[in-house]
């Protein structure tokens, strides 16, 4: 039996092109990433498909069943105080919470990665006082200016991203700030001045893609906390407003009935910690694969 | 004839934590149309911090004075859009890590494409035509394959190939090899060298080889400018200078070459020969000669006065810095 101790030109070069789908296999090799990616696919099915999958309509009270348990006829998850399906509106529910993980994180990259690219790339004065901005948002607290925010412009979606978005802002900058610092020592960088290549090239084709990875994972990392924002807005009556079907407005809603019916309360506690976990989960499975050093 | 390019009395301070270091103190030279200029000094002798004067890649703390024209263009004198067409159509550079000098994130062929879209005004179907062109005059095999290879694909050798494929796709007048072979392993070495003395005859692109490698400077250069300290010491036709070098620098240097005469004459075991000390800090400028503390042949005029580049020899294009140059009867015995 030959050993493959010498390396073959044709198998290397297959190996080559198969290295897009080694990406995959590595992923699935981390049983916590693995779980994380499943949740996640559960959470967005469930979103994309929400009039689909949902039994009942997620605004639909029905009297003669007001506060069923769960497991009674016709309703799995059991009704709350207005007699909705439990499950339908955990389902609907997953919309918002997507919605506002995914944009306020959105806003937070598109608007904080040129920013701390430029900031690392150029250094002098200017990323002084970007950076010096960003640990004064980092210091702010996000709560305060969510509510500033409530309260001048009344409680909305968008208000609740953009609170949340400028939140998220400084990991964007530093991450960004960070690589551009690093890479801009590298000799392809040197190379492609060298080149004649205009900075504004270098910055967005040459330095960008090499940062790929960190900004994902962070972006992986961001959602999360977003997430958790936004139920947290919602339940102080600052986002989504009732009767929309959100897991932070559901909770405000149970409050009132924990003692009878602490499942109305626990069911969407549930659905905000494991969301949140699995993308924490997806997020670390991503920075190993990102970062060999770690792994 | 009027040089490709001209460098005359070029000075450069750097600045780093403890304040000013000038690391290049006065340098002139000249590299014709199509001529190889090797460029020798060991580590910190200022040897690549002109090379990348030229091309203006110095930190922007850095003080330049002096002149360098390239065909007559004050190159100092270009503003960041003027500079952008030098780099890399004019003047390219390859550099001495074949393993970090390309983008990962981009395939071979897409690097070059770069540079025939950007300075060759090439598009479509003709970038690619000319890329692979690139790589097969570098010697690549299977050139429409490695077009869409990645740089982690490629062992150091072939980097080192994409890499000059990369600074001729340009077509630039004048090639800065800097140790462009110190990286690779021996085997690989000798291939470089011999694309580029190839390459050399077949595009006819000057060269300006900076290297520490006396090996190399044999091999492919017409001309030898000795660097020591930031400042030139010796300059001469190869030939020249590895029959009769007068600077006691650059003897030292050949004396330190393993299987050199002077290294095969020593009695007992074979031992190769150094040159004692280290090279000076250059924070001050220097009164005395650079060298002198480490010269064997040093005076007390070297000590206290620096000594000027002079013309010596019959054919008056040997130049050196030194008060007491050695003749060959010193070199040889």
């Amino acid at each position: 039996m030959s050993l493959a101790i010498v390396p073959d030109p044709e198998a290397m070069l297959k190996a080559a092109e198969r290295s897009g789908r080694d990406w995959w296999r590595r992923l699935f090799h981390r049983p916590p990433a693995v779980i994380g990616l499943a949740g996640v696919a559960v959470v967005t099915i469930a979103a994309i498909f929400a009039p689909l999958l949902s039994p009942y309509s997620p605004v639909a009270s029905s009297f003669q069943h007001i506060l069923a348990p769960s497991f009674s006829p016709g309703h799995l998850l059991g009704t709350d105080e207005l007699g909705r399906d439990v499950l339908s509106r955990l389902i609907y529910g997953a919309q918002p919470t997507l919605e506002v993980g995914l944009l306020a994180t959105g806003l937070a990259l598109v608007v904080g990665v040129p920013i701390g690219l430029v900031s690392g790339y150029y250094r002098g004065a200017g990323d002084m006082i970007v950076m010096r901005v960003a640990d004064v948002v980092l210091a702010f607290p996000f709560l305060l200016l969510a509510i500033g925010f409530a309260a001048i412009f009344g409680p909305s979606l968008r208000n609740v991203v953009v609170a949340l978005g400028i939140g998220s802002l400084p990991g964007f900058v530093r991450i960004a700030r960070a690589e551009a610092m690093a890479l801009r020592e590298q000799d392809y960088v040197q190379a492609a001045i060298v080149t004649g290549v205009r900075d504004r090239v270098i910055l967005f084709r040459h330095l960008l893609p090499n940062m790929a990875g960190p900004i994902l994972v962070q972006a992986t990392l961001t959602i999360p906390g977003a997430i958790l924002g936004s139920a947290l807005l919602a339940y102080l009556g600052l986002g989504e407003q009732p009767p929309t079907a959100s897991w932070g407005t559901m909770l405000t809603a149970a409050q009132d009935h924990l003692f009878n019916d602490p499942w109305l309360a626990i069911l969407p506690g549930l659905a905000i910690f494991i969301t949140t976990l699995c993308f924490n989960l997806l997020g670390d499975g991503l920075r190993d694969l990102f970062d060999p050093a770690l792994s | 004839m009027q040089d490709l390019l001209e460098v005359e009395n070029l000075q450069v301070r750097l600045f780093d934590r403890t304040g000013p270091v000038l690391a290049v103190r006065g340098v002139s030279l000249s590299v014709g149309r199509g001529e190889v200029v090797a460029l020798v000094g060991e580590s910190g002798c200022g040897k690549s911090v002109t090379a990348l004067s030229l091309l203006r890649l110095l930190p922007a703390s850095a003080q330049i004075s002096g002149s360098i024209r390239l065909d007559g263009q004050d190159l100092l004198a270009l503003n960041s859009q003027q500079l952008r067409t030098i780099r890399g159509g004019e003047i390219a550079m390859v550099f001495q890590e074949p393993m970090t000098s390309l983008n990962p994130a981009f395939s071979v062929g897409n690097q070059i494409a770069e540079v025939l879209r950007l300075h060759r005004g090439l598009r479509g179907g003709g970038v690619r035509a000319r890329a692979l062109e690139l790589l097969r005059m570098v010697g690549i095999g299977a050139a429409d394959k490695r077009l869409r290879s990645f740089p982690h694909e490629l062992s150091g050798g072939m980097r080192q190939r994409v890499m000059i494929a990369m600074a001729l796709a340009g077509e630039p007048n004048l090639l800065i090899l800097d140790e462009p072979t110190t990286a690779l392993d021996v085997t690989t070495q000798a291939q470089i060298l011999d694309i580029v003395r190839d390459l050399r005859t077949r595009t006819g692109t000057a060269i300006l080889l900076i290297t520490h490698d006396l090996g190399v400077v044999a091999d492919l250069a017409d001309r030898v400018v000795v660097m020591y300290a930031g400042a030139k010491v010796e300059e001469a036709d190869v030939y020249e200078l590895f029959e009769t070098p007068r600077h006691p620098y650059a003897a030292g240097l050949l004396r330190a070459l393993p299987g050199s005469a002077a290294a095969r004459q020593e009695a007992g075991p074979p031992r190769l020969a150094e040159i004692p000390g280290i090279v000076p800090t250059l924070r001050a400028p220097l009164a005395s000669c650079a060298f002198a503390p480490r010269c064997q042949s040093a005076t007390d005029q070297c000590r206290t006065q620096p000594p000027l580049l002079a013309p010596c020899g019959p054919g008056g294009d040997h130049e050196v810095a030194c008060f007491h140059p050695e003749s060959a009867a010193t070199v040889s015995a």
